[in-house]
């Protein structure tokens, strides 16, 4: 799954510290779905969106490597 | 939200606190055979033989004659230990029970593959020892793999900024 958090982040002009606060999660859980290495909740995929004031498909998207395995 | 089976983050501080001494008394145990006379005492025994449970069945139920020292540093360690691996992170969130759970998975395959191998590899008193050592070190390899990677992706979150 790919995501553009880094991005919004930047237009919001939040550090990925003041983000995971705002979400009430750790520092190291927004750097691990950053770089990809961690696939969010339902619920805190919500919480992030509703952060950049978008829709989840704006900021998640699925790739076509998530239909294998 | 959801029942997750840990204490609260400041049992962490505690479980320290109480592991240190204990770890230093044990090292006296097992190296110097640190047994104070005073823990010579009578205890109540389900079960008190040497070999085997059914070598005598008069074992059960007895009074015996023991030092406590070894049954206190190790329930003090156990304690410790359980204390420190299960109290929550500061932040104790869905990532963090991630790697919780699967350091426990790791730690677990880690100390039954060392048991594995000891039980083939060392004979004798030594064996006995193995045994003894592990009860503990599950905690301490979950202990030790939870607390790296946490700091791991810790440092890579610094360097992000």
């Amino acid at each position: 799954m790919k995501n553009n958090i880094r991005v919004e982040r930047a237009i919001k002009k939040l550090t990925q510290e003041e983000l995971s606060r705002l979400v009430q999660v750790s520092r190291q859980t927004i750097n691990a779905i950053e770089s990809e290495k961690y696939v969010p909740s339902t619920l805190l995929s919500l919480k992030i969106s509703k952060i950049f004031e978008k829709n989840v498909n704006d900021i998640f998207q699925l790739e076509e490597s998530d239909w294998k395995e | 939200m959801k029942p997750n089976y840990l204490l609260s983050n400041q049992f962490k501080k505690i479980g320290w606190i109480l592991f240190i001494p204990s770890m230093i008394l044990g090292l006296l145990f097992v190296i110097f055979q640190f047994q104070p006379k005073f823990l010579d005492i009578k205890v109540f025994a389900i079960l008190d033989s040497s070999v085997t449970p059914w070598d005598s069945w008069n074992n059960f139920f007895v009074v015996t004659q023991t030092n406590a020292t070894d049954e206190i540093i190790g329930i003090l360690l156990i304690i410790s230990l359980f204390l420190i691996a299960f109290s929550k992170e500061k932040t104790e969130d869905e990532f963090i029970s991630k790697i919780r759970l699967e350091s426990l998975l790791w730690a677990t395959y880690i100390n039954y593959a060392i048991l594995i191998f000891a039980i083939l590899f060392v004979y004798g008193g030594s064996a006995f020892w193995i045994l003894v050592y592990n009860i503990f070190t599950v905690l301490i390899f979950f202990i030790i793999r939870f607390n790296w990677v946490i700091r791991k992706s810790g440092k890579l979150a610094k360097n992000e900024k």
